[in-house]
């Protein structure tokens, strides 16, 4: 630890401003690892961007920390009976950071303002119709209600409002924007406000004094959010080795997202705290199944057979994770008995079933890239169990640009490919399949398993649901159009002067509630 | 990545260390080819970041594979680009160097334009442009990188045809009736093979130099097949855990260097008249 | 000289020109759909027209290229597709961090390694001679990037003397600042001076050789007054030359410094704009640096007559 002599005056200011400190108070860093993309909710946004901005916005309803939606600024929401008809019944006693109190005006005008297509929100063709649902109309019956309607029942509605890469819906104040329609920053209902930034180094968020916070505790996004800080201060260092090295120093207080390496050379070490928790971010390796070779289920099965899915993924995740070959998150609460059940090591199986396949040592290319260590990972591991069991794989790294477009275009055999975290498992399932004439992305292309799939994205019973998702599974391990492998861990590294911090599913770093001990 | 022309006044020592170094390189080389302990792509999940031991002479990576092996295979991967890539920048930019040279007129202005353009860009950006377009692979980066390095082979040799041409022994040529392709092979060749050879074994350096940088930025040769440079790179984020992963490839590089430069000194002395004593 | 300037200036626009559509076509030949890029695995066919029409994609590539092109000519370099920044402000910003790097490294490295090539020269043979010659070549042999991350490693992590993460502009904060620059300007100090060491020891070698010289020394000049006063300047010309060479080499090379000390600096920028597929800030970043090497070629040619007389102003 560095320590500098301080002239008397400043330190005796120093003393003073300590003392009045009580509990609150300080500041605390975290490292981004680049920069944001802009400070509006829901559009030209990334991962990073998203994590700030949900500092300073809040919508009506928000993810709690098991997945499911809660509300937030909703007070209650109550579903018609044919379902298409929800009314948001607003807080009282809430306000934005510019002290103009939460009506049902402003409500309304955020969501005006996010489905006009000049401001291109992100999720724009969840809600217009192209994805099947669509909003026909937003009334506010009074000050404190708001209703919506929409054209079809839908169990994702609330879900989608709450999504994070849809900028929560976060409810704006009209001062946001400036008189001639250009953005000018959040002005928002959150634990935070938006202080500065200063571009490709830092963004800086200051406590709201008066943010009206719900009773009880933090439940991811919902939840009592109030700020425990003074300022938390997100540094941008992109590179992994140098963000270790300055949590080492002092210089930062919170690594959101370490790496396995990092996290064994840090988890001996007594200044620091090393946190995890289970994500629904999926890691897979993906089958082209209209490849002449690959269309084969029998290669597939015999693939997935020759594969210790357990020991890659030990060694992958150093023993973070633990295997899981369902698409539904084994964080979620629809992860049960039956998605247990996956494949199994069994290379004499194996063996056989190539046999049973005709294949005769023909090579099969494995796609995988380098910005994304799981993938790659994976697929080095994979690729030499796949040699051992007779199967001739290749390995071939492209850059990620690259590979996506492969992705996109459905060009290749097989693929290592990491999925964002999607906290309703008809969003995992729907992100892989689907029509492929249409949409040559997709890996699994059953009209059965897709009517399965539009159901649950329909009905809102759990049980029902629940049916649905153990089906969807049973038919994915008996067709194997992609071999899921696991869901991700995310690793924080945290000073040990920070408390309260928690790393939860969403991967979102959260610094309310989080405090800094002197 | 520039180096110059300097006289070494012991050139024994220049060649021999320069000599011993490169020797090595060359050796490392064809054993990499040929054998190493363990294969350089062998994945061995119990061995996993083991420091250098009688096991592992030099310890293993994260995925538990050699770092002996795959420092001998770099070392062909290495070797191998830097001679090729050498070669094809030599030969090209020898031809063109010489006909714009001798030819001058509208071809010349024409081809130093583009010349010029090409020098414009930095060779190490102007190399992960052209990656980027063809897509990292052991060719691609050859292109890539004789494309980067041709203007200078350009410049240089058109330098020296230009002053060779005014000399009596060209123009005797031309009267006795010889053409100008005969001309050019037989009298003005021959003697652009001095600054050549120099020029030859700076580069070499400098590809070498140039494929590790770009494998450390993340567009070289790309994995599993290990190279100098992607081993530097992949061992960055473990540096604190096993420094052993970094150490030796950059080692290796430096080694590498030090043998060319010193050998590339040596032959400037032998071969450089204006130093000449 | 001022006729000199411009004449430099306007043969320099056909090849900035070239460059410029030679990048265009470059960039767009990669694979690589930089909505695409930015939407990753949550990218729809919906979402992503419109992004591409938003970033200006749909246009034909003709056009665009026109496009771009009549606004460079207004001094608009357009927007970052990444971060919506304007580019031109961007590309100042990140240079102006890369040259204070580069600018302070040359300086120090001339300054350090003209005189010790000199004074190799002078003393040819000897002690001094071969401790340059061969430390100059071991320097020159290192690896930047290898260098830069032992350095981190040592003073940034475990000596924990100098900062390990971003930039503090000197602009701003001159003692924090100066804090940042200390290791890669070390870096690059000790990459180059090897290489200007060694070329400053050739020409003064050669200098050495001359008439003139021994008819100094034949006047009764000091050994001290013939290397400074004579051998000097027509010494460093080469030298000279070099150090714009390196210059504009430093501009493409620092992209590995910048990594590995993970400085917001230029090459950094083109880099990242690269993998990210931000077509506005590659074009930019390109056409700038090349407009830098034929400002820095001129610079390097106009200094020419302070050093060698013979050459015309």
């Amino acid at each position: 630890m560095r320590t500098r002599a301080l002239p008397a005056a400043a330190f005796a200011a120093a003393c003073l401003a300590a003392a009045t400190a009580a509990a609150a108070g300080g500041t605390v860093r975290v490292q981004l690892n680049a920069d944001i993309r802009s400070t509006t909710p829901g559009t030209n946004r990334d991962f990073n961007t998203d994590a700030v901005v949900m500092h300073v916005v809040e919508g009506l309803v928000a993810y709690r920390e098991d997945g499911s939606v809660g509300p937030l600024l909703a007070e209650t929401v109550a579903l018609s009976e044919d379902g298409t008809t929800y009314m948001f019944k607003l807080r009282d006693g809430v306000s934005f950071h510019n002290g103009a109190p939460l009506t049902a005006k402003e409500v309304v005008w955020s969501l005006n303002r996010y489905l006009d297509p000049a401001t291109e929100w992100r999720c724009r063709s969840d809600f217009d119709g192209s994805n099947g649902t669509k909003i026909e109309a937003i009334e506010a019956p009074d000050d404190a209600t708001v209703m919506i309607r929409i054209n079809q029942p839908s169990a994702l509605f609330l879900g989608s409002l709450a999504r994070i890469d849809c900028g929560m819906t976060g409810i704006l104040h009209p001062d946001s924007v400036k008189a001639d329609g250009t953005w000018d920053k959040p002005i928002g209902t959150g634990p935070f406000t938006f202080e500065g930034r200063t571009p490709g180094q830092s963004v800086t968020l200051k406590a709201f004094p008066t943010y009206a916070a719900l009773p009880g505790e933090r439940d991811g996004y919902t939840g009592n959010k109030t700020p425990l800080v003074d300022t938390v201060e997100f540094l941008v260092v992109p590179d992994d080795s140098a963000a270790k090295a300055a949590l080492l120093a002092g210089n930062v207080d919170v690594l959101p997202d370490i790496s396995n390496a990092a996290q064994k050379e840090l988890s001996g070490n007594g200044a620091l705290q090393v946190l995890t928790s289970p994500t629904m971010g999926t890691n897979v390796l993906l089958f082209q199944t209209t490849d002449p070779l690959l269309g084969n289920v029998k290669l597939r099965q015999a693939i997935a057979a020759a594969l210790d899915i357990p020991q890659i993924v030990a060694a992958v995740t150093d023993g973070n994770a633990a295997a899981n070959n369902s698409l539904v998150p084994s964080a979620s609460p629809y992860y049960g008995d039956v998605e247990k059940q996956g494949f199994a090591y069994d290379p004499v199986k194996a063996k056989a079933l190539l046999a049973e396949a005709g294949y005769n040592g023909e090579e099969i290319v494995l796609i995988t890239n380098q910005r994304y260590t799981s993938s790659y990972d994976t697929a080095v591991f994979a690729q030499a169990m796949l040699q051992a069991a007779g199967i001739n794989a290749r390995l071939e790294v492209l850059e990620w640009g690259t590979q996506l477009d492969a992705y996109t275009a459905g060009k290749y055999q097989m693929m290592a490919f990491p999925y964002s975290a999607r906290l309703d498992p008809a969003l995992s399932f729907d992100a892989v399949m689907g029509d492929k004439a249409k949409q040559p992305r997709k890996a699994w292309d059953n009209p059965a398993a897709q009517k399965l799939l539009d159901e649950a994205k329909r009905v809102s019973d759990p049980a029902r649901r629940q049916k649905i998702f153990d089906e969807l599974h049973r038919m994915a391990i008996a067709e194997v159009p992609l071999i899921m492998l696991y869901n991700g861990t995310e690793v924080a590294a945290v000073a040990k002067a920070v408390e309260g911090y928690k790393p939860w599913p969403a991967s979102m770093p959260r610094l309310f509630g989080v405090a800094v001990a002197d | 990545m520039t180096t110059t022309a300097v006289p070494f006044r012991l050139p024994r020592a220049n060649a021999l260390v320069g000599g011993l170094l490169v020797g090595i390189l060359a050796l490392a080389a064809i054993v990499g080819l040929l054998w190493t302990p363990y294969d350089p792509l062998a994945i061995d999940f119990r061995a996993r970041l083991a420091p250098p031991g009688p096991a592992h002479w030099l310890g293993t990576d994260d995925f538990g594979r050699d770092v002996l092996s795959r420092l001998l295979a770099g070392a062909w991967t290495s070797a191998s680009i830097g001679v090729v890539t050498t070669a094809a920048a030599v030969a090209v930019g020898t031809l063109v160097g010489i006909l714009t040279g001798f030819l001058r007129g509208w071809v010349d202005r024409v081809v130093m334009a583009v010349n010029d353009t090409l020098l414009s860009f930095p060779g190490i950006l102007f190399a992960l442009g052209l990656l980027a377009v063809l897509g990292a692979n052991k060719w691609g980066i050859i292109l890539a990188l004789s494309l980067a390095y041709v203007p200078t082979v350009v410049r240089v040799v058109r330098a020296t045809v230009l002053s060779l041409r005014e000399r009596d022994f060209v123009a005797a040529s031309r009267i006795c009736g010889n053409s100008a392709l005969y001309t050019m092979a037989r009298h003005v060749a021959p003697n652009c093979i001095a600054p050549l050879i120099i020029l030859a074994t700076v580069m070499f350096g400098w590809i070498i130099l140039a494929e590790s940088a770009l494998s450390f930025l993340g567009l070289g040769v790309p994995p599993p097949a290990p190279t100098w440079g992607n081993m530097l790179a992949g061992s960055r984020p473990l540096i604190a855990q096993a420094p052993w992963l970094g150490i030796f490839p950059g080692l290796a590089i430096a080694l590498t260097l030090l043998g060319i430069n010193l050998l590339g000194d040596a032959l400037r002395d032998r071969l450089d008249p204006r130093m000449a004593r | 000289m001022l006729r000199f300037v411009l004449v430099r200036i306007a043969s320099a626009l056909p090849t900035l020109f070239l460059v410029s559509v030679t990048v265009f076509v470059l960039i767009r030949l990669m694979p690589g759909d930089p909505a695409l890029i930015m939407l990753g695995d949550l990218a729809d066919d919906r979402s992503l027209a419109d992004l591409r029409a938003a970033m200006g994609l749909d246009e034909p590539l003709p056009a665009q290229f026109l496009i771009w092109l009549g606004n460079v000519a207004e001094g608009d370099f357009g927007r970052s597709i990444s971060t919506n920044e304007p580019v031109f402000g961007l590309i100042l910003a990140r240079f102006a961090v890369s040259a204070t790097i580069v600018l302070a490294a040359v300086a120090l490295a001339a300054v350090v390694a003209v005189p010790a090539g000199m004074l190799a020269a002078w003393r040819q043979d000897g002690a001094l001679d071969f401790a340059v010659v061969g430390g100059a070549t071991l320097l020159l042999s290192v690896p930047s990037f290898w260098l830069g991350l032992l350095m981190l490693l040592l003073f940034g992590l475990k000596l924990g003397w100098l900062p390990v993460i971003g930039y503090v502009s000197p602009g701003q904060e001159l003692e924090r600042g100066l804090l940042y620059l200390v290791m890669p300007v070390a870096t690059l100090v000790l990459t180059e001076v090897g290489v200007i060491a060694r070329m400053a020891r050739a020409s003064t070698l050669e200098v050495l050789r001359l008439d003139y010289i021994t008819h100094a020394r034949a006047k009764g000049l000091s050994e001290g007054a013939v290397l400074w006063r004579h051998a000097f300047r027509n010494a460093f010309a080469p030298t000279w030359t070099l150090i714009g060479v390196i210059l504009g080499n430093l501009l493409g090379g620092i992209a590995v410094v910048e990594t590995v000390f993970t400085i917001p600096g230029l090459g950094r920028l083109l880099v990242d704009a690269i993998y990210a597929r931000d077509y506005p800030v590659i074009q930019g970043c390109l056409l700038f640096i090349a407009a830098l090497y034929v400002v820095i070629n001129l610079v390097v040619d106009l200094c020419y007559p302070l050093f060698d007389p013979t050459v015309a102003a």
